[in-house]
């Protein structure tokens, strides 16, 4: 018997304000434990909650992303239970009437595009985080209150990729949009997958079964495709599958046990009468997705009208910091492919070298900026050009100095460089003979040796030019 | 005679003409406040009070509660002073911020005496629930008589002249009953009129700061600074707060009043019924137009179970936040379910216990629909029946209580069948969030009893002007229980 | 609707984090029969399921919302003055599982 397989997912975003969903304490990671906490974030008894406009706008921006029609009016409910992570006792959701609903996103696995459908998207706050150890647990309540999203995906999908292709696009878009940093080890992006399979072509559901604690891509499309075969394996020796919780065992792959689920939680919703309506007008809607940081499709887009070919406008677009350097590179009049050629290839060298992002590196985008103007204008060869780079990195000194100060601007007097030319060709009578046979490579070895009698001082379009008048001439 | 024994723009006049000074009026009501034999008092602030009129800068004629002692239910945050909202479950809590309305009073100058008694977490009415035990009407040295809740301990601080001043809460009538059974004046403005941030929610779409004072005149210079919007309470309003003690003018003539019939209908307590309606004949001599108005008895009987349901559910989730980890009485188990679970078996009466057990019940997904939504169902008829009256009417006039203060009764917490339209009726105001003011009416074998004026929503100048119209005709201003000593 | 009987107000006070004794869950029975009489009336009233539930007193909607800036947090000792158990700055609880 042959199944297949019904994936849904339900996503956490953490998203990176300044100060929480309704609270003005800080949202920061890895502060001391339980300094960033307004009396909101404990529970105190009479604080009340004051929504955070950033976190609107930022998940407007997402919705408007994921094609969901967006709510005009702002509701919250409650969702209530007790758990040691939970201060208020209920934590302040959209149960009923989320900000966003009812829109798609579109994937790209090995067997093409595919459209997948995302049932609702709503804001909540976090809850504290607890720290394990052998015999207790620590609670901080730094991350009490961090504005969330959350995205809930229509069960459309069927594989261990598709799934992973999903989280992948969803954690494009809200770092694109910069609602979050979208680091799943972090965890601030979440997941966690239902899933259940059926014998092909039937319309009724199996047993869903949850696996949580999902900390990276690759865990999701290996705990799922786990997941299936286990589940497959279960049916096919005649036994049932249980409604219960999984996790991931990254030593093992597989998927282990957590918990059998009982009885659904009955969370005892309502309305949050804390926070009376919020009218969200035509104009701040429209305001907020027109103000939006770019996507990356849409910044692939613009990459191509850049003549970027597809190879390195995608490369470039598969890590946000990257992107915002050669964009500002660009803005500070460069070269746009000769800059990505910088990013992806000399800069890349460096960080992997060093270990580092981009926004730790040294040179700024607008001094990269500059020496590539100065390789344009031919003050610089390329190989000089690589040598003020190296000074460059140690404290982000200006090109147009260094060349200045290094006495490498180029001989770009004429006479003088026509003179070595003359000798060059003197030297060298084997290239004229190819070059009047149609081999135009020897322009080129001829260019390296006045190069190399100038200790590639020569300006190179200039020499170029002067070679090839003298080749004519001969 | 002392100074305290008078309204506060009477005081304030003493304290312009330097007849008496802040630190005169705060000592005498800390000494008051000490010698109090009514269970007033959760915590007499005499130090905070000392340090209040030491900071008390520059006397301003135009700021009318400078120097003023005022008490507060303890169920409004105040930084550094412990608040237990009565209840054990907050033993030993020390807040870390304070409520809105205390930082308004201290701000402008008011002198805080103390924090006064509750019915615990203000879910009660009969001020005999918190955990410091009864609180008694000072209108009976015997301590029989219940003051009524749930603010007792400001109504009976404020009927005994320990300030001129009391803040409470209301949710269902929790100021405006006592203040009926206290001889005085308790007002309820406009839901969203007075900021609530750092008010112990109980039932929070229903909750309500009010307060008391011994006359409307005092009414209206409180209003005029606790009102007002405050960023920290979503549901605070921005609608502009007028200056209520300036436009204050007895106002009769012309104002169309409505009498509820079926709600009037319900007190059997002739002389109370009588003395009610001698006022209703001078308000019309004096020009009012009277409108007696019916409202179905089907939803003049659900008042109370709407009330009940909604308030209740309310409150289940707004103290899941007590569970003895962040604040309040910690007690030790082998998990976290224990640790709470004696927290908040130890901290919580029985009361509050079934209370929320009910709240909960009401709420579940199996039951929403039959039992919260429809109780919220219910209350919206009630509120678009009442909406009609005012309508056409620009006050509701009765009867505050169907009677005098009870006496003490063991049973009164428990859930009757047995009970009066006219002894729940002021939800109605809670409800619909209408502005809403109790005034003494007179007395019945010493014990006062009040009436109630309810206006449309943000009218609290026509509510508070047709109340001074009132009292000029009872002439009851500024009662006191001293006198009856 | 659920029943009402002892097992299911054993099961919300669990679920509610608290204990009760025998008598007091008699006296709660008392309460749910007249409570639930009560309720019966109320949906007898005409009209009562054709309006919306009523949350807010009045329309209350606005368009306010708090400009995303921040305010100092409380000092860690402040935060965690009334907190019994506190270890290396963190509220201490018996070790969760699950």
């Amino acid at each position: 018997m042959n199944f297949e397989a019904v994936i849904g997912l339900e996503i956490h975003v953490e998203m990176k304000t300044k100060s929480k969903m309704f609270s003005t304490s800080p949202v920061t990671f890895g502060d001391d434990p339980n300094t960033n906490i307004a009396p909101l974030d404990m529970a105190f008894p009479g604080t009340m909650p004051v929504v955070n406009k950033q976190a609107v706008i930022n998940a407007i921006r997402v919705c408007h992303a994921l094609h969901m029609s967006i709510d005009d009016e702002l509701w919250f409910d409650r969702k209530n239970y007790f758990y040691s992570d939970l201060p208020k006792g209920y934590q302040i959701t959209q149960q009923r009437r989320p900000i966003g609903s009812e829109g798609y996103l579109e994937i790209e696995t090995s067997s093409g595009k595919k459209r997948i459908n995302i049932e609702r998207l709503h804001m909540e706050e976090d809850t504290c985080k607890q720290l394990h150890s052998w015999d207790c647990t620590l609670l901080d309540y730094n991350r009490a209150g961090i504005p969330l999203v959350e995205i809930v995906s229509k069960p459309e999908m069927k594989t261990g990729e598709e799934a992973m292709k999903y989280v992948e696009k969803i954690r494009s878009i809200v770092s694109f949009l910069e609602v979050s940093d979208g680091k799943m080890e972090e965890g601030s992006l979440r997941c966690d997958v239902n899933i259940s399979i059926m014998p092909v072509g039937s319309k009724v559901f199996g047993t869903k079964v949850e696996i949580k604690n999902l900390n990276t891509l690759v865990n999701i499309q290996k705990a799922i495709d786990f997941e299936i075969k286990r589940q497959e394996a279960v049916l096919l020796s005649g036994g049932v599958v249980q409604q219960e919780t999984r996790r991931f065992d990254e030593a093992k792959k597989e998927t282990v046990l957590m918990r059998v689920k009982t009885d659904a939680v009955d969370y005892k919703y309502f309305t949050e009468p804390n926070i009376a309506p919020i009218k969200l007008s035509k104009q701040f809607i429209e305001d907020a997705i027109s103000s939006s940081p770019e996507l990356a499709e849409v910044k692939l887009e613009r990459y191509k009208s850049l003549s970027l070919n597809d190879y390195d406008s995608n490369l470039l677009i598969s890590n946000k910091d990257n992107c915002e350097y050669f964009d500002a590179v660009v803005a500070n009049g460069a070269n746009a492919k000769l800059a990505a050629n910088w990013v992806l290839v000399d800069i890349q060298a460096i960080l992997n070298k060093e270990d580092i992002s981009i926004k730790q590196f040294k040179v700024s985008p607008k001094h990269l900026a500059d020496l590539i103007k100065l390789i344009e204008k031919g003050t610089v060869s390329n190989k000089q050009a690589r040598e003020i780079f190296v000074k460059m990195q140690e404290n982000d000194a200006d090109p147009n100095e260094l060349v200045k100060a290094m006495g490498t601007t180029l001989i770009s007097n004429e006479s003088e460089i026509l003179a070595i030319v003359k000798q060059v060709l003197d030297n060298n009578p084997q290239s004229i003979i190819d070059y009047k046979n149609g081999k135009d490579r020897a322009v080129g070895f001829l260019v390296g040796q006045v190069m190399k009698l100038t200790q590639g001082k020569a300006n190179p379009a200039l020499t170029n030019k002067l070679i090839v008048q003298e080749l004519k001439e001969r | 005679m002392s100074y305290l024994d008078l309204n506060i723009y009477e005081i304030h006049q003493a304290l312009l003409d330097g007849k008496v000074t802040p630190l005169e009026l705060a000592k005498e009501a800390l000494s008051r406040a000490k010698a109090d034999t009514n269970n007033s008092f959760e915590y007499i602030s005499e130090n905070e009070a000392l340090e209040a009129v030491e900071a008390l800068k520059n006397k301003d004629k135009n700021n009318l509660m400078w120097g003023i002692p005022f008490v507060i239910k303890d169920n409004f945050s105040t930084k550094d002073i412990p608040t237990t909202a009565s209840s054990n479950i907050l033993n030993g809590y020390t807040p870390v911020f304070s409520s809105e309305v205390y930082v308004r009073l201290i701000n402008a100058g008011g002198i805080p005496i103390g924090k006064t008694t509750l019915d615990e977490l203000a879910m009660g009415g009969s001020g005999m629930t918190g955990h410091k035990g009864f609180t008694y009407n000072p209108y009976d040295p015997s301590h029989k008589h219940m003051v009524g809740g749930s603010s007792c301990g400001s109504a009976a601080a404020t009927s005994s002249n320990i300030a001129p001043l009391g803040i409470g809460s209301d949710t269902g009538d929790s100021v405006r009953k006592p203040a009926s059974h206290a001889g005085l004046v308790g007002f309820k403005p406009t839901w969203g009129r007075i900021s609530r941030f750092g008010l112990f929610p109980f039932a929070t779409s229903l909750d309500h700061v009010a307060y008391f004072t011994r006359s409307v005149e005092d009414s209206a210079i409180t209003l005029g600074l606790l009102a007002g919007r405050d960023d920290k309470d979503m549901t605070s309003s921005f609608k502009p707060v007028e200056n209520y003690f300036k436009n204050l003018k007895p106002c009769i003539s012309g104002v169309k009043v409505a009498i509820i019939k079926e709600i009037l209908d319900s007190i059997s307590d002739q002389y109370i019924k009588e003395t009610y309606l001698k006022t209703v004949d001078e308000l019309k001599a004096k020009g009012a137009i009277i409108n007696y108005v019916s409202m179905d008895i089907r939803l003049c009987k659900a008042i109370f179970p709407t009330y009940f349901i909604i308030s209740c559910a309310e409150a289940t989730s707004n103290n899941a936040n007590l569970d003895g980890i962040k604040f309040g009485p910690r007690y030790e188990g082998s998990d976290y379910q224990e640790v709470m679970t004696k927290a908040r078996t130890n901290g919580f009466s029985e009361l509050i216990r079934r209370r929320f057990i009910l709240g909960s019940y009401s709420l579940l997904s199996e039951n929403q629909k039959d039992v919260f939504l429809r109780a919220q169902k219910c209350r919206r008829l009630i509120v678009n029946r009442v909406n009609e009256i005012l309508k056409d009417n620009d006050v509701i006039y009765l009867p505050a209580a169907p009677t005098t203060a009870p006496l003490f009764n063991a049973s009164a917490d428990k859930l009757s069948d047995e009970y009066l339209i006219a002894d729940n009726y002021l939800a109605i105001g809670n409800f619909a969030g209408l502005p809403s003011l109790t005034l003494p009416l007179g007395k019945k074998e010493g014990l006062p009893f009040g009436g109630n004026i309810t206006g449309r929503a943000f009218d609290e100048q026509m509510v508070l002007n047709f109340s001074l119209g009132l009292q000029e005709i009872t002439g009851l201003k500024n009662l006191s229980s001293k006198e009856g000593k | 609707m659920k029943p009402v009987n002892k097992s299911v107000l054993e099961e919300a006070a669990q679920k509610l984090m608290f204990e009760m004794d025998e008598k007091q869950y008699d006296t709660l029975l008392e309460e749910f029969h007249t409570i639930l009489s009560q309720l019966e009336l109320i949906g007898e009233i005409p009209g009562v399921d054709e309006v919306e539930p009523m949350t807010f007193p009045f329309d209350v909607t606005n368009s306010f919302l708090r400009e995303d800036v921040t305010q100092k947090p409380l000092d860690r000792d402040v935060a965690l003055k009334n907190a019994s158990d506190v270890v290396d700055g963190q509220i201490r609880l018996p070790k969760v599982v699950g």
